[in-house]
């Protein structure tokens, strides 16, 4: 008798795979909600760097998924690509994301083509603890449309050898920020002080930023601190690294890390890749320095939404609560250096990372919220126009800022 | 009377048969994107009006298109020029046979296996202010402070020539190369008996027969020139903008699709311009021969 006749003859009991069946049927009977919850899949769209995806994919989402018995489906999305993802989903009719991270700078985007829910009516989900100022970022036109999660301002970095090589301080204000560039300038013959002159969203959250610290008012590009802010960037300009006209966030890095500039504003997420993965211990960081009239930091950083169309609401606001939550904010600080957004969290970071926690903390006390403008990006576009052509190829700073005005007005005339 | 279709009705639906795939995925992923893109460029970005120059009026005004237009036919003809010379010199050299000559082939045909953006991301290093063009130049005793090639100016307009000249020149040299191996050897053997010179074989006998291999080159790289993208984004970003970096600035950083559609549009008729004048004045003939 051959090994295929006994396998045919065996009685169904003993079937391994009629067992299995049978013990997934009665596991099904007598446990439905288990079943139904590993089902609960909740998308999350963010955009992380490496190190951050390891944390979230490795800490903060598995608790959400142990608390809330579902899946959580990371994905990467760039904040430039959300918008025209979200809207071609909801014109499908096929909404595959629940819940986004999106930079607070391109808020109104989403808001503008009908993608984002307006979350006001969950407004008192909200814990008490959590930031004012921050809850304002995400506030549109009277409605909430945003939760926010993660803070975030721009702090200095700074070369600290090359400081001390020739004598120099970190600047505190904008005088010794001219000074600290000329002798950079003169000493090695190229400029050392990056500024970000890429274009667009860098460039004039920069540039919004000083005229804010100059006392100006950034959306009148006549105002007397606006135009003395652009005079001092043209003074400032050929004294600069050639590299600011391809600095922007992710490039500052690696002029930093190149040492071919030894004192930029950035991001604090430069501090884990140049500290920890370049080994460049010699970069610190401060909160950065004063204008003539203050100090001015823009907050960054990200909130959260909730597109239009998603069938998991109610998982989605959980999670929304969730990241907001003491807990994970604490846990977000101590692994990622992130400031929180409660008064109440005070995670503990780790040792090496203690000084630059320490200036972004300070700079956030200095937190201006740039306004959700419906015309943001022709705003920008004007005062890119602006900085290239002041700063860049030194046209008279009044006539051109007066023509650009111009501009200004009849593009706030039409909203 | 039931209808017959008779041998050649027959052929007749088979070709169509077998040309409709390719003809509907030209005109639905090809014609009607442009058709579409061309359409929203006369449409008001406010009111949704139609047909509006209103876009076309915002690019034109634009301190950076200028800048942009410039650029791209900066780069189209000194590169397109440079890299013709250097194809021609290369395909005369590898039509020569010499011991080797099939390794040289092929090792000068890499560069065109390399992704853009790869070569793109090298070129950031050799032309870094810290990369290895000027670290040679300090090595060499010929610079004492670091050249900014990237920041902008003619300077930087060059390193893009540059940094494209490797990545293309070996496509246009293929096909002068196949244009030279075309030409028949008793055609030279002729002239020598007539006695031409090197110059005179060169300049009677390969010049003119490279005609249309030369008017296939500079029509497939003059396109391509015209649409140059991924080079110059990653290699000089903004301070350079070229007509398809400034459409999609246009579209990613001012989130503007209807002026981006517009300078595409511009970016089109540039090329198809470009193509019709120089098919005219050089002859479809050369081309189809």
């Amino acid at each position: 008798m051959t090994k295929t006749h006994q396998r045919k003859r065996l009685p169904a009991h003993r079937n391994p795979i009629q067992a299995l069946l049978g013990l997934l049927l009665a596991w099904t009977v007598a446990c439905p909600g288990l079943l139904v919850a590993a089902e609960r899949t909740l998308t999350v769209t963010m955009r992380l760097d490496e190190s951050e995806w390891r944390v979230m994919r490795a800490e903060i989402l598995p608790r959400f998924e142990k608390e809330c018995q579902c899946t959580v489906v990371p994905r990467d999305v760039p904040p430039e690509q959300l918008a025209q993802l979200l809207q071609a989903m909801a014109r499908a009719g096929r909404m595959e994301i629940d819940v986004f991270a999106q930079d607070n700078m391109r808020l109104l985007e989403l808001v503008s083509i009908g993608v984002v829910q307006d979350l006001s009516a969950y407004e008192s989900r909200i814990a008490p603890q959590v930031s004012k100022v921050l809850l304002e970022t995400g506030r549109i036109q009277g409605r909430l449309y945003f939760f926010p999660y993660r803070p975030n301002v721009q702090i200095a970095y700074y070369n600290a050898q090359r400081f001390e090589r020739y004598g120099l301080s970190p600047p505190g204000t904008w005088e010794e920020l001219l000074h600290v560039a000329r002798v950079f300038k003169e000493k090695e013959g190229v400029g050392r002080v990056l500024f970000q002159a890429w274009g667009g969203a860098p460039t004039v959250t920069q540039v919004y930023e000083w005229i804010t610290s100059a006392g100006g008012d950034p959306l009148v590009l006549t105002h007397p601190g606006t135009v003395k802010t652009f005079r001092f960037l043209q003074e400032l300009w050929p004294y600069l690294s050639p590299d600011s006209r391809q600095a922007k966030w992710d490039t500052t890095n690696q002029f930093l890390a190149q040492e071919s500039a030894y004192l930029a504003q950035n991001w604090p997420f430069g501090v884990r890749l140049l500290i920890q993965e370049y080994g460049k211990t010699a970069i610190k960081t401060y909160s950065g320095w004063a204008g003539p009239a203050r100090k001015a930091h823009v907050i960054g950083g990200e909130v959260l939404g909730i597109p239009v169309g998603t069938p998991n609401v109610p998982l989605a606001l959980d999670f929304l609560r969730f990241m907001q939550s003491k807990g994970i904010q604490e846990l977000l600080t101590v692994r990622l250096g992130w400031p929180s957004l409660r008064t109440d969290a005070h995670g503990r970071v780790e040792a090496w990372m203690r000084p630059y926690f320490k200036a972004v903390t300070e700079a956030l006390t200095h937190g201006i919220v740039r306004k959700n403008l419906p015309y943001w990006p022709e705003y920008e576009k004007l005062v890119n126009e602006a900085f290239v052509r002041t700063v860049v190829r030194g046209e008279a700073v009044e006539g051109t800022l007066h023509a650009l005005q111009a501009r200004l007005e009849r593009v706030q005339g039409r909203y | 009377m039931p209808f017959r279709l008779g041998w050649r009705g027959f052929r007749g639906a088979i070709d169509v048969l077998f040309l409709a795939p390719l003809t509907l995925y030209i005109l639905g992923l090809t014609l009607w994107p442009v058709l579409s893109t061309m359409a929203l460029s006369f449409q008001d970005r406010r009111s949704g009006s139609f047909p509006t120059l209103a876009n076309y009026q915002a690019v034109v005004e634009h301190f950076e298109f200028w800048d942009a237009l410039y650029n791209t036919l900066f780069i189209s003809v000194v590169g397109l020029s440079l890299e013709l010379c250097l194809g021609l010199v290369m395909a005369l050299c590898l039509s020569v046979p010499f011991r080797g000559r099939g390794v040289a082939r092929a090792l000068m045909l890499i560069p065109l296996g390399v992704p853009t953006i790869v070569s793109a991301a090298n070129m950031r290093y050799i032309f870094g202010t810290v990369g290895y063009l000027n670290e040679t130049l300090h090595q060499l005793g010929l610079l004492e402070i670091p050249i900014d090639w990237t920041s902008g100016g003619a300077r930087t307009l060059m390193a893009v020539v540059a940094a494209d000249l490797w990545k293309v020149t070996p496509l246009v040299m293929l096909i002068l190369l196949a244009g030279l191996e075309s030409i028949p050897g008793e055609l030279y053997e002729a002239a020598v008996t007539d006695g031409a010179g090197a110059w005179q074989r060169f300049r009677y006998v390969t010049l003119p027969l490279l005609k249309p291999a030369i008017t296939a080159a500079l029509i497939i790289r003059g396109i391509d020139a015209f649409r140059i993208f991924a080079l110059p984004l990653t290699l000089v970003g903004r301070s350079t903008p070229v007509l398809s970096t400034y459409t999609y600035f246009e579209y990613v950083d001012y989130q503007n699709p209807y002026t981006s559609a517009a300078s595409a549009t511009i970016l089109l008729v540039m090329i198809l311009a470009t193509t019709i004048a120089y098919l005219q004045i050089a002859g479809t003939e050369e081309v189809i021969s």
